[in-house]
């Protein structure tokens, strides 16, 4: 027997040697990263090797386990096991639980897992969100662990240890010039990350040269595992058996370490800490990319199945003996125990061994960090980031370029922040105990993720729930208890419970007393979890998109029926494939979308106009979410598809596939294939409605021989259905009368239910009412079907025979169905003629309107020789309620009036002509502009108030004689009136009302005298009210500016002038409301 | 035939997790929990380090078994389908 070499002195290594290799080591990680996407490039993917995938999943082995697993034999005993066991445990499960999620994560693009739950749960951004958080939350700090090891063990290697027993926290980083090495290896890292984990943005694409790395770097722990393993049994010791033996004679008191159900390691905690290791080997987030996005044949799970635990298990030989013997040569002291793989060789003479197994360390530690950033950053990119974009509605060509550079941000930030965790709260209980505390996390994901797997049922709401239920009691039974203890917060709320209530006391929750602090928690969170979870998905309703979505995940193994496929959608107003192209553009960049179209479209038929047809348009609105998925996530990608094809007006509709539902034998296919296809040309034959259903029931009853055929449709006052078209012996009763609804009657009962009836042979019926019909006629078997729009039934296919018996096969049931489907298109191709022909009727009306409507308006102005004047009116729709006028009195004066009607209705229209009506015919008696304006308020007092309408109108009377302008108003906007001599403007206002509000109002009267040059500009209020781009009104003042600025100009330049400026200013070529114009110079 | 052989590899998996989780858990390993020593060795722990290597052959004699298997099954078919 080899005596145990007793500590000779702790050799060290000097810190720039150490630097130098650890340095050397990450130049090595870059090359094969670098290597590995050379050979993608080159075209072989190194992927493709099972041994790769396998070994990749060993990131899962963190430095806390490659350290931490010692240590924790060395003080726990055997509790270190459950963590490797369970995932052995739940590699059994692999082949049908990881390869559906991969299958799965492949036919959606999944990105990560939050992605993932979001995609099964209606695609929700909420829990998409929600998941990201907690992994933020739970995981981040994490990474700090991982940095603080590999600070550690490189004080460990490179500062010598006073005593044995020194609190290793102790020690800051000694290093040459203060460089603080945590922070140099976390920049080098997230640079990694950035390199080959934010290659694209494409998160679904692979990532060869982080998979490689990390799968070299789970080769490198496990060789430094090995050998500090080897060298610890049979170098110090004389194999396990010494090793044991030694232990349990120098400390028979401590042999609980190797036993179960002790103070320590009771079954329960047991149990517990395999379950969490079960579930964090699946759904932590870094597990998830590895195991799933990343993998590329699902055949490579099944020798991961086996090569994952037995790497377990490798890990795992040695860290008994290493533990018991660290124990043994520090006689007992365990205050190392977390570091005794290094400090064992370090203190025996063997610093290279030393070095190798920090090596090995620096790769546990370099693993997680680089796939956890790349994870976290695609998450919080695609989960936070982009619904806050997406809901800001930012206008950009091209985003592509912001949101790689934001993912690789993303990855700097997680690991600084990391960083930033370890220089704070590096020591802290709750750091220490974040990896279990994490494991517990991820256990949150499990029943939802499952749960979405395999039950159809499970719906968003129960997801949102039971997370954020199973967080809430994780953050309270875990992490408060955390913080208390690293001293953040005050005990008190451990000894007395949440308020001072005792039932809410973390560890005690509702007084559940006597577990460990992880199964007290599992237990809690999962219950509250499990029950919401259950709960809401039996009674909370799902979305049709959302069960289409659960059927997507649950049979992704299930091949398609032709049924299934047969549901065929259309979109209306599709965008074109090259549309397609630009909206991918602008998420993902313009080369990646032309190679995913070309892709794609190699794989599709092209019709001769170079486009995709009508039914390939839907499949292509899938496979563009699907693509964009891959880069920005489920949830956005169908927000984004959503916004634009609903401000396009867009929508998916249900489409009747002639040949989709019909499964035809090979003896009858031709015959029924062949009416089919007639009755798809008479649909599609330009004849009428009537002609066309007559057609295809001629064709029913001759191809089949039947007597009669019959097509009613529903009348909805009446709720009866009423014969539309009749081929064959008319009978009595068959075809003659309207059908009431009731289940009495096989048509009602075809009707109501929305199924098809069949009687293959009258003689065994048991219906009364149509036994007794039945017979009358001499039928012999009948069929009813319904005739289907949008779901519901509108009318009755019926087909009767006096002579056969049993001839409606299952065959010819699909056929007749699909024949009443047809119909069904035939009447919505109808409705929507008849809708077209309406609209156009009624456009036509409106065209005639407008142009009586100009006839109102004075065609041409007098030209006169003491004023000239011109005047413009723009209705802004078809027909328009503004009106102006200029009516010559017997020589000696000329009215000059302008109104508004409010609305651009036909109703304004009306009362536009009723005005004119009136003025034109009481010219002769009422000679005063307030006498005119008093009669016609008089007058519309009673046909305005039943309208709904107002008129204003500003009435003027102008005699040339004496140049005198009297007027008067009724709410009319002021006239302006520019005086020459005096070069001013002035308005012209009077007292007074718009019409049809009061009967008992007075309207003033005004005069004022013109001079030659004056001129006199109406208007309404349409030019006055135009609105520019900023919401800025043209206004009177601008008006006025104008007319002051051109007054050298003839009335008719003035007006066109006018609106040449209002368009400038609006920036469009039409007003939004009508424009009148009228002006009047006075010439010398 | 070859849903139906999935189905029942399926549930051979199923089994196996079920025994596993029975085998290394309360109160099947308190049989093992003793202070008996073989070979040196606490019985635990080898019943541990015993059963977890056999446990992983059993997935590779499983995973082989059930791969040829289904490749065979497919090929049945195949030739069947063109007799």
């Amino acid at each position: 027997m080899i005596p145990a070499k007793t500590i000779l002195s702790m050799s060290i290594i000097s810190a720039k040697t150490v630097l130098l290799v650890s340095f050397g080591y990450f130049l090595l990680l870059f090359l094969v990263a670098w290597y590995a996407e050379k050979c993608r490039k080159t075209g072989t993917c190194l992927l493709k090797n099972s041994h790769v995938y396998s070994l990749s999943l060993a990131v899962y082995c963190t430095s806390w386990t490659f350290y931490g697993s010692v240590g924790k034999a060395a003080t726990s005993g055997l509790e270190f096991l459950p963590i490797y066991l369970g995932p052995t445990l739940i590699a059994f499960t692999w082949w049908f639980l990881l390869r559906k999620m991969v299958r799965i994560s492949k036919q959606q693009n999944i990105t990560s897992i939050a992605d993932f739950l979001s995609s099964r749960y209606d695609r929700s951004t909420a829990l998409g969100a929600i998941v990201t958080l907690f992994a933020v939350f739970g995981i981040t700090p994490y990474i700090a662990l991982q940095l603080k090891a590999i600070s550690q063990t490189l004080d460990i290697l490179s500062v010598p240890l006073a005593t044995s027993g020194t609190d290793l926290y102790g020690y800051a980083s000694k290093l040459p010039g203060n460089i603080d090495t945590a922070f140099l290896v976390a920049l080098l890292l997230a640079i990694f990350g950035m390199l080959f984990g934010a290659r694209s943005l494409d998160s679904s694409e692979k990532h060869e040269g982080l998979v490689v790395a990390v799968a070299f770097e789970s080769v490198i722990k496990l060789i430094a595992f090995l050998a500090v393993g080897i060298f610890v049994t049979y170098g110090l010791f004389d194999g396990f058996i010494d090793v044991f033996q030694r232990f349990l004679e120098q400390f028979p008191e401590r042999q609980d370490l190797l036993r179960l159900g002790t103070e320590q390691t009771p079954y329960t905690k047991w149990f517990t800490l395999i379950i969490l290791a079960m579930m964090a080997v699946m759904f932590l987030p870094r597990q998830f990319h590895i195991m799933i996005t990343e993998n590329i044949d699902e055949q490579h799970i099944k020798s991961a199945m086996w090569k994952f635990p037995a790497y377990l298990f490798l890990m795992n030989l040695f860290v008994l003996p290493i533990a018991l013997g660290g124990l043994i040569i520090n006689g007992g002291d365990t205050s190392q125990a977390d570091y005794f793989v290094l400090t064992l060789p370090l203190s025996t003479g063997h610093p290279w061994l030393a070095l190798l197994v920090f090596i090995g360390g620096l790769s546990a530690s370099a693993g997680m960090v680089m796939v956890s950033s790349v994870t976290i950053a695609t998450m919080i990119l695609n989960h936070l980031v982009m619904p806050i974009i997406l809901k800001m509605n930012i206008q950009a060509q091209n985003f592509s370029r912001a949101l790689i550079n934001i993912k690789r941000l993303g990855i700097l930030g997680v690991i600084l922040i990391g960083y930033s965790y370890f220089k704070v709260i590096g020591s802290s209980y709750a750091l220490v105990n974040i990896g279990l505390i994490s494991f517990a996390a991820a256990t949150q994901f499990g029943p939802a993720v499952i749960g979405g797997l395999f039950w159809k049922r499970a719906n968003h709401k129960a997801a949102i729930t039971g997370i954020s239920l199973g967080f809430l009691l994780w953050f309270y039974t875990l992490l408060i208890p955390a913080f208390v203890r690293s001293g953040w917060l005050h005990s008190d709320i451990l000894q007395n419970g949440l308020f001072g209530i005792d039932l809410f006391k973390p560890l005690e929750l509702f007084g559940l007393r006597g577990f460990d602090i992880y199964t007290h928690s599992l237990f809690w969170s999962m219950l509250f979890n499990l029950s919401a979870y259950l709960t809401l998905s039996f009674f909370a309703q799902q979305s049709k998109e959302e069960q289409v979505q659960a059927e997507k995940f649950v049979d992704v193994f299930v091949e398609q029926s032709p049924q299934q496929v047969g549901k065929l959608k259309r979109i209306s107003k599709a965008p074109t494939v090259m549309e397609f192209v630009e909206l991918m553009s602008k998420f993902i960049g313009e080369k990646p979308a032309q190679a995913a179209i070309a892709e794609y479209l190699s794989h599709q038929e092209i019709d001769a106009r170079g486009g995709l047809s009508d039914h390939e348009i839907p499949n292509l609105k899938s496979f563009t979410e699907r693509t964009l998925a891959g880069h920005v996530g489920a949830a956005p990608a169908r927000i984004i598809l959503e916004n634009y094809l609903s401000a396009r007006g867009s929508e998916m509709e249900d489409v009747f596939d002639i040949f989709g539902t019909v499964t035809i034998s090979h003896a009858d296919s031709r015959e029924q294939l062949s009416v089919l296809y007639e009755a798809a040309q008479i649909v599609s034959s330009k004849e009428n409605f009537q002609k066309t259903l007559d057609n295809i029931l001629e064709l029913l009853a001759q191809q089949f021989k039947f007597d009669l055929c019959v097509i009613r449709f529903l009348e909805p006052e009446s709720m009866t259905l009423m014969v539309k078209s009749l081929v064959g012996s008319s009978s009595k009763h068959f075809g003659q009368f309207e059908r009431n609804l009731n289940m009495e009657t096989y048509i009602g009962q075809a009707f109501l239910s929305n199924a098809t009836t069949v009687v293959n042979d009258t003689d065994n019926i048991d219906k009364p009412i149509s036994k007794e019909h039945i017979k009358r006629d001499g039928i012999t078997c009948l069929a009813h079907t319904p005739i289907i729009i949008e779901g519901d039934p509108i009318g009755i296919l019926s087909a009767f025979s006096k002579t056969a018996k049993g001839i409606f096969t299952n065959e010819f049931i699909a056929l007749f169905e699909n024949l009443a489907g047809q119909v069904g298109i035939a009447w919505r191709n109808d409705q929507q003629l008849q809708k077209l022909l309406r609209g156009r009727e009624q456009e036509r009306e409106m065209q005639i309107a407008k142009e009586i409507q100009k006839t109102l308006l004075p065609s041409n102005l007098p030209d006169l020789e003491h004023i000239a004047i011109a005047g413009l009116c723009v209705p802004a729709h078809q027909v328009g309620g503004d009106y102006y006028d200029f009516i010559e009195r017997d020589n000696s004066s000329y009215d000059l009036i302008i109104a508004d009607v409010s609305g651009h209705s036909i109703g304004s229209a009306l009362i536009m002509a009723e005005t004119r009506t009136f003025i034109h015919a009481r010219m002769e008696s009422i000679k005063q502009p307030a006498e005119m304006l008093q009669a016609l308020n008089g007058y519309f007092l009673k046909d305005l108030d039943r309208s709904d309408l107002f008129v204003t109108m500003f009435y003027l009377q102008y005699n040339p004689a004496n140049r005198r302008l009297i007027y008067g108003n009724a709410g009319h906007n002021t006239p302006l009136l520019w005086k020459k001599r005096e070069q001013k403007i002035v308005t012209l206002d009077t007292d007074g009302m718009i019409f049809g509000i009061k009967s008992d109002i007075t309207f003033e009267q005004k005069a004022t005298d013109l001079e030659a040059g004056d001129i006199l500009l109406l208007y309404t209020d349409g030019i006055i009210e135009a609105e520019s781009k900023d919401n800025v009104f043209f206004g009177i003042e601008r008006l006025g500016k104008l007319l002051e600025e051109c007054d050298d100009l003839t009335p008719q330049e003035l007006i066109d002038r006018i609106m040449i400026q209002g368009r400038i200013f609006t920036g469009m070529r039409h007003f939004n409301d009508d424009i009148t114009l009228v002006v009047m110079k006075i010439l010398e | 035939m070859k849903e139906s052989q999935e189905s029942s590899i399926r549930e051979a998996w199923g089994l196996c997790l079920i025994l596993g989780l029975i085998m290394i858990n309360f109160p099947f390993v308190h049989i093992f929990n003793t202070e008996l020593l073989i070979f040196g060795i606490p019985e635990l722990v080898l019943y541990f380090f015993i059963g977890w290597p056999a446990s992983i052959v059993v997935i590779w004699l499983f995973v082989r078994y059930s791969g040829t298997d289904v490749q065979t099954d497919s090929k049945e078919v195949e030739d069947k389908s063109n007799p």
